[in-house]
């Protein structure tokens, strides 16, 4: 078995790690491009989602590449997402790849799931390797995503435009690379002093946008106009509360206990919104109530088409806690221009909102 | 005497509008765009130049609109804005109690909520241009009648026909099919008008409070039977401004006099010269990487002004900055 998995932002890293360190055959398909999310669409029914798409194209590129298996998130309770391995399974047939989409569950049995799954694509390694490969990925994981926080406070505030993110395209790139403990160590420290140490506007004090909406396409920058890097451009700094590294810490290690991280952002929600209504609309609304002080606004990204973001944008004006929503809908036939025209002036909006404030805004009536 | 230029370059027509020092209109510009944005953009210069009065200093220059990076690049702009913050901008500068402001361009329409004198939310449509100024256009093409006759006939009508108006191809079919029923024109005309007006509350305007006043402009704002739809519909009075057509580009004027107030910088402006020297604007497929993104690129004499439409920012360049290393391997 040839195994690969889709994209969605860095996720590769770890998983990466982990088939090396298991000896399992695997490919990883090129970086997600206009040719993957192309092949995507043309194969998949048009109302389905982005996500769907890009990943789908990701299965073609792999299984042009020689892989005969992927591993892909899907179960009950989420939303359409539960049924996508089964879909991609069928399409995958159809085109005539000899192809297995294995389920990693996300409803239930997480951890214990991904210990069986990945028994059985290593070919039964040993439990202690299995473990051990797991704890290597989940440190890589978190190196990523620790480089990538950092990234998102130099952007705005950089003299140099640019100089974030090519220390974390060769941070990424380093991490990557490395076999052992000590050296992800080395190459974090380092990365996180080269960031520290980027020339800085001292004056700049930049706006603070939160991002929130629907998992894979608040990770997958390719799927989401690289709004992120957009930001930084505008000189605006960029939080989101959604990172692989922790929701793999709680939904692996602490859900089980009880521990949610989700609850405090539940409870937010609660008065406009009761109950989980599929994929990550109860936390869209959540955290635009729990924000709505600290962000001076708020960018909501959704998939054309997803049910549980277009419940959560049609309840976020209602809110009592007001600020600033951008929704953003996320699909292969929005043009890139009219989104960036948006941000901008999204962003202007912010900007004269907070002169006004302050008084510096010369009044021009 | 100090004067602001506000150039403001849509998907159908492009204005240009000249403010004094008091951010007085001393003279405006409308003329379509008909595709060749450059070509309008010098057109725009040079009769704006047969209005002016002799002792005219150009004192700072915005653009806005789709092509404001195109036109920024030709006239030497100061100040690049998008056009929802121009339209903003410049609603509150003639109605500075304004709470709502409805606009309608050729292939978008915006809805900006205001309170206390701050825009506070905008919404754009997204993934649909139906009720546009285009669909307009191309009915009334479709009728044979100019687009002001299509107003004024929807005017008449006594008892309107309900259109289906979610979608602009279903919308002309259901049109054609009242037709051939043999309802009156009119009626068809102003039933087209409440569609739109429908679908622009249930889209754009969804989940937002529309408080009066309520300002529309754009340019579908032209359109009476529009505004009356809107009145009827919203059930109170909607203000179209007199220059509605041009606010876009007093908004970037005004806002770059704004800028510049604060600061000693003299204006880029590139002279009303700009409006014979010929630019050549052209476009390439960058091979570098799957993405295939197609570079436009805007030049003058051999030399690249300008360029941008990547992905990355490999080709990315604007003026006055140095050439990327991979510029040789083109």
């Amino acid at each position: 078995m040839r195994v690969s998995i889709p994209h969605m932002g860095h996720l590769y890293i770890p998983l990466k790690a982990m088939f090396q360190r298991l000896g399992i055959d695997y490919v990883i398909p090129p970086v997600n491009s206009q040719r993957t999310l192309s092949l995507g669409s043309r194969y998949s029914p048009e109302g389905l989602c982005i996500p769907f798409k890009m990943t789908l194209g990701n299965m073609i590129e792999s299984a042009e590449m020689g892989a005969n298996a992927v591993l892909m998130p899907g179960g009950y309770g989420i939303c359409r997402l539960g049924y996508y391995t089964r879909v991609q399974e069928q399409i995958l047939h159809n085109l005539g790849y000899d192809f297995e989409v294995i389920q990693i569950g996300v409803s239930d049995r997480k951890f214990f799931g991904a210990m069986d799954m990945l028994k059985r694509v290593s070919n039964n390694a040993p439990w202690h390797r299995i473990l051990s490969a797991f704890r290597f990925a989940l440190a890589k994981l978190s190196t990523v995503d620790q480089i990538e926080q950092m990234t998102q406070k130099v952007r705005p505030v950089e003299l140099v435009q640019g100089t974030a993110n090519q220390l974390y395209a060769k941070a990424v790139h380093a991490i990557d690379n490395t076999d052992d403990y000590d050296t992800l160590k080395r190459t974090k420290a380092d990365y996180l002093r080269q960031l520290n140490e980027v020339v800085k506007n001292k004056q700049a004090r930049p706006l603070v946008v939160g991002i929130t909406g629907e998992f894979y396409v608040v990770l997958e920058p390719f799927s989401s106009f690289d709004i992120e890097r957009e930001l930084g451009k505008l000189g605006v700094e960029v939080r989101r509360a959604t990172y692989i590294s922790g929701w793999t810490k709680f939904s692996y290690f602490l859900n089980p206990f009880g521990i949610n991280e989700k609850s405090r952002i539940h409870k937010a929600a609660r008065p406009y919104l009761k109950r989980d209504i599929g994929g990550d609309g109860w936390e869209s609304v959540g955290e635009k109530v729990l924000h709505a002080k600290e962000y001076d606004g708020l960018i909501h990204l959704a998939p054309f088409t997803c049910m549980p973001e277009i419940i959560a944008e049609n309840i976020m004006p209602s809110t009592k806690e007001q600020i600033p929503v951008l929704t953003i809908l996320c699909d292969e036939q929005i043009a890139k221009a009219g989104v960036l025209t948006r941000l901008e002036a999204f962003v202007d909006l912010l900007e004269r909102k907070r002169r006004k404030q302050n008084n510096v805004l010369r009044v021009t009536a | 005497m100090r004067t602001y230029l506000g150039i403001d370059v849509g998907s159908v027509t492009t204005k240009l509008a000249l403010l004094d020092e008091s951010d007085e209109l001393i003279s405006y510009v409308y003329l379509l765009t008909q595709g060749r944005p450059i070509d309008a953009v010098q057109q725009g210069l040079r009769e704006i130049k047969e209005q002016l009065p002799p002792d005219v200093d150009i004192s700072g220059v915005a653009t806005t609109g789709s092509a404001r990076y195109l036109a920024g690049v030709i006239v030497g702009a100061d100040l690049v804005k998008n056009e929802i913050t121009t339209h903003a901008v410049a609603a509150l500068h003639y109605y500075p109690d304004v709470q709502t402001i409805i606009e309608i361009g050729g292939q978008d329409s915006k809805l900006t909520v205001v309170r206390d004198g701050i825009a506070i939310d905008f919404a754009m449509n997204t993934v649909c241009a139906a009720g546009t100024g285009s669909f307009l256009d191309h009915q009334a093409l479709r009728l044979d009648m100019s687009i002001q006759e299509l107003s004024q006939q929807a005017l008449t009508s006594q008892a309107p026909v309900r259109i289906a108006g979610r979608c602009t191809v279903f919308a002309e079919s259901d049109m054609v099919h009242k037709q051939q029923m043999g309802y009156r024109v009119e009626d068809i005309l102003y039933g087209l008008c409440q569609a739109l007006v429908r679908n622009y509350l249930g889209n754009v305007g969804l989940g937002k409070e529309l408080e009066s006043p309520i300002i529309f402009q754009g340019g579908v704002a032209f359109n009476e039977a529009i505004v009356r739809a809107f009145r009827e519909e919203l059930d109170t009075d909607v203000i179209v401004p007199i220059h509605h057509e041009v606010m876009g580009a007093i908004g970037a004027a005004l806002m770059v006099h704004e800028e510049t107030a604060t600061s000693d910088i003299i204006s880029q402006f590139k002279g009303f010269e700009q409006s014979e020297v010929k630019y050549r604007a052209s476009s390439f497929e960058c091979k570098a990487c799957p993405n295939r993104c197609e570079v436009a690129e805007i030049s003058h004499d051999g030399q690249t002004l300008a360029r941008w439409g990547g992905r990355c920012d490999m080709w990315e360049r604007v003026p006055g900055t140095q050439l990327h290393p991979s510029e040789e391997s083109k």
